[in-house]
């Protein structure tokens, strides 16, 4: 099995499931394989982790789920980004990008400035 | 907050999202197994890989939804289950708990519950908030029928009534019970409907009443006299004598306007005049003997009506007075919780007992918390092992904090019950022969929020204290030191400091039983100038039973000589007025021979009693004659009227002089000159309290019979051993003297007992509340040495190892009590000197901070603090040093 996503940056599932269901309401499973794509492999996301995480977003209204029937005729439960799931969202990608931003400068430095 | 809601809806609904979450996981499943499908493996791997793939799901829902549940929610439930649990394996320390918590949130409740249906509980009638009361006093009929007739301007409807004792029997002895006249709109402006029959009307309450005399009677008279009978409606009732139709029912939870009393018969005012005949008071302007209450109207504030009544104040005046004595303004006060003249008498003393149980409650709250914290020490270990594995310090002060509020829920529903007992208890002790009181003592959320709110801080102030005393507590501690403590160790330091306040607090509560038992003990100790124990005093009620009043005169003499025919009668008199009411019959200017009428007391207080007496009264009731002579036979209307002065009198009208042969006029009757021909020894007239004050008596047979008062007192001296044999023949001997004559037995002792019915009642309060907090405080003194001498027996032993005596491993330990019970009579005297200026009121002939009683108090709490120590120390003293240190 390919490596637990352990190296997940603590919080940032949940930055990254809100990203997944930008473009479209998805099911649980739905979730995993599109981050699994997106990443290349980088990131596997087991059910243990997801749907705790799931739920966490629902219960604080970012996502909402619906149970509908997916192409291949199985139920399952989508779920779609709801007004303030998408403001978090835009939020705490602008808080991750000022964070990688110094980050990268402190990284970047050169022997000098240290 | 949102967040809350949302969590609280889906706990509501937890069975629905388990399952949801259920289905959502094998959805993910099934679609990971299509996807391995596709990939070419077969159906059944497919179905393993996928289950494999997903991991633990049990795991993953319950990792899901704690992320929703509340989790204390369970945990508390689970603490409950423990502390219950606990409190079963020691079933003394529960029972001893629970009962002294049952005991003082009980007594504090009972208490509180008299307070509250004397003082807080409004009418049980529609909305008694709009109810005011015209005070201040009361009024006569003619002034009701003149508010009456300006009613529907001043209010939403106005009523009168006056409270009177009726007698129901028909012949014979007098059955009392407790009724009143009221006006024809009581009811209906009061909104009480019946629940039998028809409540008294307007019409009833005419001359011309087309029901003929009706009566309505209370729900218990009905339950209790009827049985209950559904034929009450048209009954008929005696009452005073005369036939009553009873047409109604009263509903059960209603007394009437007056609060303490309880209306069992109610008549409209019409039928006054047919019990009184001619001396009817509804058209006397000079008795005040109603109250008067209006509604006020909607959205009307009580100035407006007030301003309204003083503007109709001249017209009233002048329809209904003499003269024009209504000076004061008419004002009306805000009447939500009706009328009681049982309120002034009794807030002080009331709210002084309240005060007393609730510390008294505070010692056994010490009490428990001591009791939680020694069984919280002692299960240590247990608690060690529990933050050993990981549970928080918090969780397990709130586990014990949930083991007091148990005992303190099971305290509080027990303390219920023994409070709607003693409480009945009580308010039975405050009613005397003459004057029943009588309060509906049922619960209502105020008595129930009161005893929860009790419960809760029981719970907190018993429960913080183990909290605090676990401090100590450490994950590694897991103790291996049983009696191996030491002197001065910190653990003792809260129960310590419990012992010192119980012991305060119990002094405080010494000092006031000390200062109101002296006071009962010398108020009845005080001289009353005659001898009650032989005496039998009958009220005669000559006007029940109808006839002349000229005729009265000789029908009292009649029925005197029958009394003292009967064996064992060893003299009978008769006097106009009862003694030892705290009123009667006086005046309030006196002159003393030609000189000018005096006023000796202040406005409002008689400068002279009166009463009238028949010859051998003096005898009868073993008052000395001093000098000159007794009323006699010749002594009657015409001849010149005498009086018998008491020795007071003589000290205060003529002092130095010959009294025998002056003249005395009273301010009511300046023509009269009474000659005074005895003087008499003091006895008793208005209370003990008041002691002996200036009397006049004049003969009854000088009397105009017009003036013969409605009811006269004939006094019995029996022999010895013989009142209960004599009441009973007098009983008969009056009834064939005079077979419409009523009457009531009554003795002195009871009369002399119903004048200090308050102090005794406070007295005996406040010396149980006392000797309560003196138990506990004992009990938690001997628990913290008993304690401290188990925990230290290793060192103790060691002493003795060593050389020391046992007389000096008793005085190690009274060392420390010795300071315990120092510094706690420090507390308690500091607290005693400044609450006694509170109790001063209720005081007589003490002054609030009675050295002699605070030194009588500090000795008993000393003494009982010894004793309690004394057990634990000698068993300190008797250690077997070599097997403590064996086994230590």
């Amino acid at each position: 099995m390919s490596p637990e996503p352990s190296g997940l940056v603590q919080g940032t599932l949940h930055m990254l499931i809100l990203k997944t269901l930008t473009l479209e309401p998805l099911h649980g499973y739905g979730i995993g394989v599109r981050l699994e794509q997106i990443s290349r492999g980088g990131f596997l996301v087991n059910a243990g982790s997801l749907f705790p995480g799931l739920r966490r977003l629902e219960r604080d209204g970012l996502i909402r789920g619906e149970w509908r029937v997916t192409e291949n005729n199985r139920r399952a439960k989508y779920y779609h980004l709801t007004p303030q799931g998408r403001a978090r969202l835009t939020r705490e990608t602008r808080q991750w990008e000022a964070q990688m931003a110094a980050i990268g400068r402190i990284l970047a430095a050169t022997k000098d400035a240290l | 907050m949102i967040t809350i809601w949302r969590r609280l809806r889906h706990v509501l609904s937890w069975s629905r999202h388990d399952a949801d979450l259920r289905e959502e996981i094998e959805a993910h499943r099934a679609l990971r197994q299509d996807a391995f499908e596709r990939d070419g493996l077969a159906p059944g791997d497919a179905a393993d890989a996928s289950r494999r793939a997903l991991g633990n799901v049990a795991h993953a829902v319950d990792a899901a939804r704690d992320v929703w549940a509340i989790r204390t929610a369970d945990s508390v439930s689970q603490d409950v289950r423990v502390a219950l649990r606990g409190l079963r394996k020691s079933p003394g320390f529960a029972l001893v708990a629970v009962g002294t918590l049952a005991l003082g949130i009980g007594a504090t409740t009972a208490l509180f519950s008299i307070f509250n249906s004397l003082i807080l509980r409004p009418l049980p009638v529609r909305d008694p908030g709009s109810l005011a009361l015209l005070t201040n006093g009361s009024w006569s009929y003619p002034i009701w029928e003149q508010i009456r007739a300006r009613e529907s301007d001043l209010s939403d409807g106005a009523f009168a009534w006056a409270g009177q004792r009726f007698d129901l029997a028909r012949t014979g002895q007098s059955d009392p019970v407790d009724g009143a006249y009221v006006s024809g709109r009581l009811f209906d402006v009061l909104g009480v409907t019946a629940i039998r029959g028809r409540m008294i009307t307007p019409a009833d309450d005419s001359a011309a009443s087309p029901s003929g005399p009706v009566a309505v009677i209370s729900h218990r008279l009905w339950r209790q006299r009827f049985s209950g009978d559904a034929d009450i409606i048209g009954r008929q009732l005696t009452v005073q004598r005369v036939q009553f139709t009873v047409v109604g029912v009263m509903p059960p939870g209603f007394f009437g306007p007056d609060v303490g009393r309880r209306m069992d018969v109610m008549l409209p005012f019409a039928a006054e005049p047919l019990i009184r005949g001619r001396e009817t008071r509804l058209n006397d302007k000079g008795s005040s003997w109603l109250q008067i209450m209006m509604r006020l109207k909607p959205n009307q504030e009580i100035e407006q009506t007030n301003a309204a009544l003083r503007v109709a104040q001249p017209q009233i005046v002048e329809g209904a007075t003499r003269q024009s004595v209504l000076t004061e303004p008419l004002t009306l006060a805000p009447a939500a919780t009706g009328n009681s003249a049982l309120r002034t008498r009794f807030e002080t003393p009331l709210f002084a007992m309240v005060i007393a149980v609730g510390l008294v409650l505070l010692v056994a709250c010490a009490n428990i918390a001591s009791l939680l914290l020694a069984r919280a020490l002692a299960r240590r270990r247990d608690l060690s092992v529990r933050v050993a594995l990981g549970s928080s310090r918090w969780r397990i002060a709130r586990m014990l904090f949930i083991e007091s509020l148990l005992v303190a829920a099971a305290g509080a529903a027990l303390g219920l019950m023994f409070a709607s007992w003693s409480s009945a208890l009580l308010v039975r002790q405050l009613s005397t022969s003459q004057n029943t009181v009588s309060l509906d003592l049922a619960l209502d959320w105020r008595v129930l929020a009161f005893t929860a709110a009790l419960a809760c801080l029981s719970a907190i102030t018993a429960g913080v204290a183990p909290a605090l005393g676990l401090t100590s507590i450490a994950s590694g501690d897991v103790l291996k030191d049983a009696g191996r403590g030491i002197a001065g160790d910190r653990r003792f330091a809260v129960r310590s400091a419990l012992v010192v306040a119980q012991i305060g607090v119990s002094l405080v509560l010494v000092v006031a039983a000390g200062l109101f038992l002296r006071t009962f003990a010398s108020l009845n100790q005080l001289p009353l100038g005659f001898v009650p124990e032989p005496l039998l005093v009958v009220e005669l009620n000559l006007q029940a039973s109808g006839g002349r009043p000229e005729e009265r005169g000789a029908r009292v003499e009649r029925l005197r000589d029958a009394a003292a025919s009967v064996p064992g009668v060893r003299s009978a008199s008769v006097s106009s007025t009862r003694q030892l009411t705290g009123g009667g019959w006086s005046s309030g200017m006196v002159a003393v021979g030609d000189g000018p009428m005096v006023r000796l007391r202040s406005v409002g207080r008689p400068s002279l009693w009166l009463n009238a007496t028949m010859p051998d009264w003096f005898k009868t009731m073993g008052i000395p004659l001093r000098s000159g002579r007794d009323f006699e036979a010749g002594d009657r209307v015409g001849t010149g009227p005498v009086a018998i002065v008491n020795e007071s009198f003589v000290r205060q009208y003529l002092p130095g002089e010959q009294p025998l042969g002056q003249h005395v006029r009273l301010g009511f009757d300046a023509q009269t000159r009474y000659e005074i021909v005895g003087v008499v020894g003091d006895a008793v007239y208005t209370t003990p309290r008041e002691g002996m004050l200036a009397t006049m008596y004049v003969p009854v047979a000088q009397r105009p019979p017009k003036t013969f008062w409605p009811t006269v007192l004939l006094t019995i001296n029996a022999a010895p051993g013989q009142r209960a044999a004599v009441e009973r023949d007098v009983a008969a001997a009056l009834t064939r003297a005079d077979p419409a004559v009523a009457f009531t037995f009554g003795t002195f002792d009871q009369i002399v007992a119903a004048t200090v019915t308050q102090e005794r009642l406070i007295a005996m309060l406040s010396a149980f509340f006392g000797a309560l907090a003196l138990l506990l405080a004992a009990l938690g003194l001997y628990g913290v040495v008993a304690h401290a001498v188990r925990a230290r027996q290793t060192e103790i032993g060691l002493r003795m190892a060593l050389g020391a005596t046992s007389s000096s491993i008793v005085r190690l330990v009274f060392q420390r009590v010795g300071l315990l019970i120092a510094g706690g009579l420090a507390l308690g005297l500091a607290g005693s000197l400044w609450a006694a200026r509170f109790v001063e009121t209720l005081l007589f002939q003490l002054t609030p901070r009675d050295p002699l009683t605070f030194a009588g108090a500090a000795a008993v709490l000393v003494a009982v603090g010894i004793l309690a120590a004394w057990m634990p120390a000698r068993r300190a003293s008797r250690l077997d040093p070599a097997r403590v240190l064996r086994e230590g």
